[in-house]
């Protein structure tokens, strides 16, 4: 009862206090806000450059897109990194190696789905039709990232949804016969290599880390803004492959309790 | 290939950590090796950027090149406050995995690659959250090092360690968000998430220099910090998960998370919101330096009151969390107590390390984790023994090792501060780690009841064996090398205390802008 008394006396100020400094907050949506227009004194106002000038310089029509795998595409390497490393911690900590019964052999698919009853054979054909479409979709999210909202984040997220629907409709063997545990943290290194192979490309190239316009010559465009604008779909799809697998990874170790073996 | 040098610092180890879940998941023999030549190439790249520091000052580096207008790209800034502590980071992460190769502690040799790519990752996060000059990139980057040690801290073979990573990371996550909040604030009220911009503005700009919005970032974001580096209310998460994780886990973090964490406070405090606000505008020196002194009489009594070797290191950590923060805090007109508190954060973090690999060795090597188990063990592990009373000086305070200088920097801002009862709480606390240190001292050498008569059994058998029972139980040299190099360093930070000070106090604005916030 007296811990309930104590949190509920930090909550409440915590929340007054934020509380008390939204009043000092400019009003929703005002165009002349610090993060619109800038402030008196500091640097030009970076969302006015991002309006601007982002497509002149990457010719990138969606600015999330530039914003996220170019200005700032440090953060989101090390957002990946998070990823990785949150699927790296649950298989550190989840993750039973002592028991070793038997290998998950590989199952047919067929034979998964046949020898069920009437319930197994509705939801395996539903998830025969829908999983090619959902990772065609997650393809599209992905590569389409450029002009409307999407990347690698959702379609990695996509992807690895459909392979959860797999584990779940017919089991997590049928799913991991298909991408089993040394080949997905693999694909999760690969995926953020092909992230940070790029950056270290530039470096060669002479330009900052990530500085993609450098890459113009290797990826033979027009000019350093096609060569950003290609960048970031080949990063995209390095953060798509972290994001997918990990996604499975963290189903497959949570659903199984670590031991891979039969899922819920 | 110079110019690279702060990107390739942070990277290096995040390619390790890559290349080990590529190659390293057959063959676990491959894992050692990638782990240290990418945190030698850290270390070095360290090194170079702290050279270039003292040859030609500040290094910007703007991540992708995007360096025009100030803030739509992401910078990197090595000065003269980070550029020793990423060489401090550096030797630290060098040193830990030589000594966990030997895997000094229990681990599922199975998960030795995943132990090492979490191993790596930190050291990333570690190198990333010390340079950038980017608030929000500081922010990704500690949930890099979180994630990774609640992972690293929940591999222990005991359920308790598993509980207090569970603590942890309820801990941490709130801490981690306080901070992004605060950065919220402050990104609604100026623009923009560059340090120096903010800092800019904030001075430029008195409207929103004095707006509330301002002034709740600023807490929310030290509540945040607070609560990562342990600062004593909010310190309940530390002493488990630093007692009950692997001993190498135990070796990499608590030395530099705690010590990062301090950094990025007085980092917030010079490169975003600036002294002269924090002292004279906002004028809560004197509340935190009473907090500060509050930590340290605590941790030092609650570290008094420990059984276990480990569990009385972890408290004094929180005792020290209180140096530190106080120390920082002092607003002294000459800025001794930050640049003592910043000396300390390296002093400090070696000092740890050293008593943390020690204590880690005794665990496994002769099982002791109580005060009471280590009877005798000077006789049997000279070289371990005498490196922990050499860490344990340096805590107490004893000429050359560095701990005397940071205590002496501390204790001189702490006087033309006015800060008496800091003063006071400093020699309190080194009182008490006479006392703590001299009990395990005593155990160690003469046992709890010295027997009598013994001692003739003891002569008869040496003689027989001449050196050779002495250094049998003595662990192998990969584990007593850093141990070793670790006192030495300890030795001269402190006998270089002078240069190492002067360095630091370059990063500090000219202390005519800064003026006593006393009354």
């Amino acid at each position: 009862m007296l811990t309930k008394v104590i949190a509920f006396i930090a909550v409440a100020i915590t929340g007054s206090l934020l509380l008390y400094g939204v009043a000092d907050f400019p009003s929703f949506g005002d165009p002349n806000s610090p993060a619109n227009a800038g402030v008196e004194g500091g640097a030009p106002s970076i969302s006015q450059y991002f309006i601007t000038e982002s497509y002149k310089d990457t010719k990138v029509p969606n600015l999330v897109t530039s914003v996220l795998a170019d200005y700032r595409g440090y953060d989101t390497m090390f957002e990946t990194v998070v990823v990785f490393a949150g699927g790296m911690a649950i298989f550190a900590i989840l993750r039973v190696l002592r028991s070793k019964e038997e290998p998950p052999k590989p199952q047919s698919r067929a034979e998964t789905f046949v020898h069920g009853d009437h319930n197994r054979i509705i939801v395996g054909t539903t998830c025969k039709l829908v999983i090619p479409v959902i990772q065609l979709f997650a393809l599209y999210v992905i590569a389409h990232g450029h002009h409307s909202p999407g990347g690698g984040f959702q379609g990695g997220v996509l992807i690895g949804a459909s392979f959860i629907l797999l584990a779940l409709a017919a089991d997590l063997k049928t799913a991991l016969s298909r991408l089993n545990e040394p080949n997905y943290i693999r694909l999760a290194c690969i995926g953020i290599l092909i992230y940070a192979g790029f950056g270290v490309l530039c470096q060669i190239l002479g330009g900052n880390f990530l500085d993609y316009g450098v890459l113009q010559p290797v990826l033979f465009t027009d000019g350093p803004e096609m060569a950003r604008s290609h960048s970031m779909l080949g990063v995209e799809i390095g953060v798509a492959l972290t994001v997918s697998t990990i996604m499975f990874a963290i189903y497959a170790n949570l659903a199984s309790r670590g031991t891979l073996n039969e899922g819920l | 290939m110079i110019d690279q040098l702060p990107a390739i610092m942070v990277l290096a180890p995040m390619f390790g950590a890559l290349m080990i879940g590529l190659f390293g998941q057959k063959d676990h023999r491959v894992c050692f090796p990638i782990v240290f030549t990418s945190l030698i190439i850290s270390l070095g790249a360290a090194i170079g950027c702290a050279n270039l520091v003292t040859k030609d000052g500040t290094i910007d580096y703007f991540m992708a090149g995007w360096e025009e207008p100030l803030g739509i790209g992401i910078q990197l800034r090595i000065d003269h406050l980070n550029a020793l502590v990423i060489v401090l980071i550096g030797v630290a992460t060098t040193l830990v995995s030589f000594f966990s190769i030997r895997r000094v502690g229990a681990l599922d040799t199975e998960k030795t690659p995943h132990f090492y790519i979490l191993y790596l990752l930190l050291c990333t996060g570690l190198y990333g959250i010390t340079i950038t000059a980017d608030a929000f990139n500081l922010f990704v980057l500690v949930e890099i090092t979180s994630l990774t040690s609640y992972g690293l801290i929940a591999m222990g073979s005991s359920r308790r360690g598993t509980h207090a990573a569970i603590n942890y990371v309820l801990m941490g996550t709130i801490g981690a968000s306080f901070y992004l909040l605060g950065v919220g604030y402050l990104y609604l009220k100026t623009g923009t998430l560059n340090m120096h911009d903010i800092q800019a503005i904030l001075q430029a700009n008195e409207e929103v220099r004095n707006s509330n919005a301002v002034i709740i970032a600023f807490l929310f974001i030290l509540m945040g910090i607070w609560i990562k580096m342990a600062f004593f209310p909010l310190h309940g998460w530390l002493p488990n998960a630093y007692s009950y994780c692997p001993s190498s886990t135990a070796c990499l973090l608590a030395p530099l998370m705690t010590k990062i964490s301090v950094y990025v406070m007085i980092r917030v405090m010079i490169s975003i919101f600036g002294l002269e606000w924090i002292f004279i505008h906002l004028g809560w020196s004197h509340l935190v330096v009473i907090l500060a002194v509050i930590a340290i009489v605590a941790g030092s009594v609650l570290a008094l009151a420990q059984r276990e070797i480990k569990k009385m290191l972890c408290y004094l950590i929180v005792a020290e969390v209180g140096y530190m923060v106080g120390g920082a805090w002092l607003s002294d007109s000459n800025m001794w107590g930050l640049s003592g508190a910043m000396y300390h954060v390296l002093s400090d973090a070696l000092m740890t390390l050293c008593l943390f690999f020690v204590a880690g060795i005794w665990s496994k090597c002769i099982d002791a984790k109580e005060i009471d188990d280590l009877e005798g063990v000077f006789k049997k592990m000279p070289i371990t023994s005498a490196c922990f009373i050499l860490g344990a000086l340096a805590m107490i305070g004893v000429p050359p090792t560095s701990g005397f200088f940071s205590k002496f920097y501390l204790i001189r801002g702490g006087i033309e501060g006015g800060h008496w009862e800091y003063v006071a709480a400093l020699l309190f606390s080194s009182l008490v780690n006479a006392v703590l240190f001299f009990r395990i001292f005593e155990i160690a050498f003469f046992g709890k009841n010295p027997p009598e008569g013994h001692g003739h059994d003891e002569e008869h058998h040496d003689d027989h064996e001449d050196l050779h029972p002495v250094l049998e139980h003595e662990v192998s040299w990969r584990v007593t090398i850093p141990l070793i190099v670790t006192a030495v360093l300890i030795v001269l930070l402190g006998l270089f205390n002078g240069p190492v000070v002067e360095f630091i106090r370059e990063a500090f604005p000219p202390t005519s802008e800064i003026v006593s916030a006393r009354p």
